[in-house]
């Protein structure tokens, strides 16, 4: 089913059709909206005012955009918004102005972890340690697999900035992975030949 | 050449890395109950929507009556004026009633029965 016709049969009151519309989309979200916010108690709970908030507005959705990405607005935003309460209630330090994460600060990796998986579980935590934005653009550029213009139209960050958090985020990642190659002083790539 | 393959096969872990799905979420049951949620919601705004539609296609035709009472069959409304006054509670108390009734009917009973064939 087209996009369009889906989102006409939920304007028509069809509860079917917005369940598709939910199960076609909550991977989306779930990913943007927990990434952003990275606490398994409360992702379901923004999951669900996301998707209240896209059943709101359907009547503003107007196929300028793809629906995927008019989601991910939605869920991009109400994630924010939630962090900055947060933040304001003093529950944690957000700053709209990533900071580079020092080398130093990260958990050693243990010396045996030479196995590629653990690597990897090593890796994606990592991920969960870098700043806001670069790890929302990392989840949206690569996970998600949304052009820069459609970036930008979700989180409303220049593309330009878009790009330096990326590669940035990318650099900072390869240089774990290549410190982590150093300490064990083995190939740790042998299972990518 | 040892450091360029190296390259590539960090560039490929961290391609892979990228590609993983976060550990978050949602319970099996997600899509269904937030479904059932809006289903719930998007009905009350349509019983809402008749009730109020009702009341107003109610008080049209009473205003209607009026109206056509006054102009064409030359009712004296002073006398109506002034046995409304002197029996406002009345008056009041009927039109709350109905309108209760109205309510109740088209939009209380209606929800509750569709929330208990959603169980």
């Amino acid at each position: 089913m087209e996009d369009s016709q889906l989102v006409q049969q939920v304007l028509n009151g069809n509860s079917n059709a917005f369940r598709f519309l939910v199960s076609k989309y909550q991977r989306l979200v779930v990913h943007v909206v927990g990434r952003i916010v990275q606490q398994q108690d409360e992702v379901e709970d923004i999951c669900q005012e996301v998707f209240i908030k896209v059943f709101k507005t359907l009547n503003k959705f107007r196929n300028e955009s793809k629906l995927s990405t008019w989601i991910a607005t939605i869920a991009y935003n109400t994630a924010i918004t939630h962090l900055r309460k947060k933040s304001r209630r003093g529950e944690l330090s957000y700053s709209e102005e990533p900071k580079l994460i020092g080398m130093e600060a990260d958990p050693a990796p243990n010396q045996k972890a030479v196995e590629t998986e653990e690597i990897k579980r090593h890796l994606l935590k990592l991920i969960e340690t870098l700043p806001v934005h670069y790890r929302t653009v990392l989840t949206l550029y690569h996970l998600e697999e949304f052009s820069y213009r459609e970036i930008v139209e979700i989180t409303g960050m220049p593309e330009g900035t878009i790009k330096s958090y990326l590669n940035r985020a990318r650099m900072m990642l390869k240089g774990k992975i290549d410190k982590i190659a150093r300490l064990e002083q083995t190939n740790i790539f042998a299972d990518y030949v | 050449m040892s450091d360029t393959k190296k390259f590539t096969d960090s560039e490929k872990l961290l391609g892979e890395v990228l590609r993983e799905e976060p550990d978050f979420f949602l319970s099996d049951r997600f899509a269904e109950t937030v479904a059932n949620k809006m289903a719930r919601r998007f009905a009350w705004n349509q019983y809402i929507r008749e009730f109020f539609i009702y009341l107003a296609a109610i008080f049209g035709i009473a205003a209607l009556s009026a109206g056509i009472a006054l102009i064409w069959l030359d009712v004296n409304w002073q006398a109506w004026w002034s046995f409304l006054l002197y029996n406002v509670s009345w008056v009041a108390g009927l039109n709350i009633l109905v309108v209760f009734i109205l309510f109740v009917d088209r939009v209380l009973l209606r929800y509750f029965s569709y929330k208990l064939s959603q169980h």
